[in-house]
């Protein structure tokens, strides 16, 4: 990459103009923490810079500086609105300094929260994963030709788990168990049904192959039939994580002491909408940071397809 | 005379296609002696994948036998090694592991760094040693075919079937790979040769590879003729082509071949 596709990018502009509306006077008569936000700004600015430096793909740099284009012209536009001309009800409406300061101030609150939500969604939906793969290998693999299981499938991932919730409760001791049987019952259903619908659909010629080697029955399921399927296995763990990240927040919303969900209803009770713009900012941060560590997982795992 | 390694005796194979059942072999009959290379040829539609799928274990027949050293044939077995057309290989292993798969599955008791060896040693038999830590889509159509060979030989099985391992690859390289398989067979004469059968629909393949070749006839697939092929061994494809008794062996297969053509067109034996 020449010197130029490094470092002439729009973002910089865009960094430059946001520091510049901060030399506006503010209109908004509330502490608006424009110092935080231009510690942000810069420390982001120095960050893409680094990374400007040592990226090796264009393709890559082009995705990060796309990204924070939005970023630094999404502060722009916000601190317009709320500190700069007022717009914006301010009571419902926060200037962007004031969530970024509101964050560090509740840090560890925030981080015990998200320790929380994470661990209940990890708990539920990695014992679905562990249930449903050898379970839907298994199945898959001993009724291959019409299987009633396929429709059987399909009328329990029909019910939406949200239902679940009040039986949970009256089954189950804790709250958290019944994040945990929510979310595990979102996950189980999506992960076996894509576990059975990858072993029916393993091409027959790589059965064959694997048939003439003589392999044992363990070797048949997990080292032929289960690579074969895993790309399937994995849109049902998608569509499961995904699922367990709107449940595990609902539920939270409706009676946890803790997590995110709880955070963000706790706070709009008391009409502290700072405080429930931070978090929902937060829940998207963590679900976006998981999902990718989930893809990148997976492009791991499947690497040998191209 | 000695017993046949492979002896099928009437074999009678009945498919099942949309509900229609056909006869796709009938009363197929020939044996293949220890060590000797023997070829299956036919029309498309005549049966031979049939015949060999039977011979793998993957297809069960409707009647006659089917004996390796004298005990009848059940299912899968790992005195047989297999190279199909396609997907002899699975797509998640790494060549090298592909072949070591393979090694583990005839030599359980192998230790973990010997296998390695081998796997090492047989890619470079075939012309992989650089290709060993690739997945077999980033290889090419020939060069998946040499790491199925190479997989088929490390198992070291006593029996070779290859299901028209070479008729998916471009006329060159399909050259280029019959040659390696006939220098790996032939071997230095040190070893025993392993009995191979394999099945291809082109002549020039199965004169310059076999001992001996089945010429197959379709609907129903019946043995026409079993052939010896009269040419000595160590074989070079560039100086048997230019002789006299190639080209009238090659002709009297091809007889053989268009007889049931010929019996439907209503004319005489066709020579090409």
């Amino acid at each position: 990459m020449t010197i130029a596709k490094r470092y002439l990018r729009v973002v910089h502009l865009l960094f430059i103009a946001l520091l510049l509306i901060q030399l506006l006077p503010d209109k908004s008569t509330k502490d608006v923490y424009t110092g935080k936000l231009i510690t942000f700004a810069v420390a982001a600015e120095i960050i893409i810079l680094i990374i400007s430096s040592f990226i090796k793909k264009e393709e890559s740099l082009k995705l990060v500086v796309d990204i924070a284009s939005f970023i630094f012209a999404l502060l722009g536009v916000w601190s317009l609105a709320t500190a700069k001309f007022n717009i914006l009800n301010d009571l419902l409406f926060p200037a962007p300094g004031k969530v970024i300061h509101q964050f560090v101030e509740d840090k560890d609150k925030i981080f015990i929260n998200i320790e929380s939500s994470l661990g209940t969604t990890i708990k539920g939906f990695l014992l679905a994963v562990i249930v449903a793969v050898p379970l839907g290998l298994f199945i898959g693999w001993s009724a291959r030709v019409g299987s009633a299981a396929t429709y059987i499938t399909k009328f329990f991932s029909s019910i939406p788990p949200i239902v679940y919730i009040p039986y949970g409760i009256a089954l189950l001791p804790t709250f958290k168990s019944v994040s945990v049987f929510v979310i595990f019952l979102a996950t189980f259903w999506p992960v076996f049904a894509g576990t059975m619908s990858g072993v029916l659909g393993v091409d027959k010629k790589i059965i064959d192959s694997a048939k003439v080697l003589n392999v044992s029955k363990p070797e048949m399921l997990f080292r032929v039939i289960l690579p074969a399927s895993l790309q399937q296995i994995f849109l049902g763990c998608n569509q499961g994580l995904s699922v367990s990240f709107i449940l595990l927040t609902s539920a939270e919303m409706i009676g946890a002491r803790d997590g995110m969900g709880y955070y963000v209803k706790y706070y709009s009770d008391f009409g502290d909408y700072t405080r429930t713009i931070t978090g929902l900012l937060v829940i998207g941060i963590v679900v976006i940071a998981v999902t990718f560590l989930f893809n990148k997982l997976q492009s791991h795992l499947l690497r040998w397809k191209r | 005379m000695t017993t046949n390694k492979i002896e099928i005796k009437d074999l009678t194979v009945n498919y099942i296609d949309n509900k229609h059942s056909f006869n796709a072999l009938h009363d197929v009959s020939f044996g293949v002696q220890s060590g000797e290379f023997v070829s299956v040829i036919g029309a498309s539609g005549c049966g031979k994948s049939t015949l060999l799928s039977v011979l793998e274990g993957l297809y069960a027949p409707a009647g006659g036998s089917v004996q390796i050293d004298g005990k009848e044939l059940h299912g899968t077995g790992s005195e047989r090694g297999v190279v199909f057309q396609h997907y002899s290989l699975f797509p998640w292993m790494t060549t090298k592991k592909n072949i070591e798969f393979g090694i583990k599955q005839t030599h359980r008791n192998i230790k973990r760094r010997e296998r390695s060896k081998l796997a090492d040693e047989f890619l470079t038999k075939v012309g992989l040693a650089d290709a060993g830590s690739k997945y077999p889509s980033q290889l090419s159509g020939g060069m998946q075919q040499r790491a199925a060979i190479a997989r088929a030989l490390a198992m070291n099985t006593e029996i070779l079937l290859m299901d028209e391992p070479f008729s998916a690859i471009d006329p060159k390289n399909r050259i280029i790979l019959q040659e390696l398989l006939l220098s790996l067979w032939e071997g230095d004469g040190t070893e025993e040769r392993k009995t191979v059968v394999f099945v291809t629909h082109d002549i020039d393949e199965a004169i310059l590879l076999s001992d001996k070749i089945v010429v197959l006839t379709a609907h129903p697939g019946t043995v026409n003729e079993v052939v010896n092929v009269p040419f000595d061994r160590p074989r070079s494809r560039a100086e048997l082509v230019k002789t006299d008794e190639y080209n009238k062996f090659r002709n009297k297969l091809l007889s053989l071949l268009n007889t049931d053509i010929a019996e439907r067109i209503g004319g005489e034996e066709v020579v090409l």
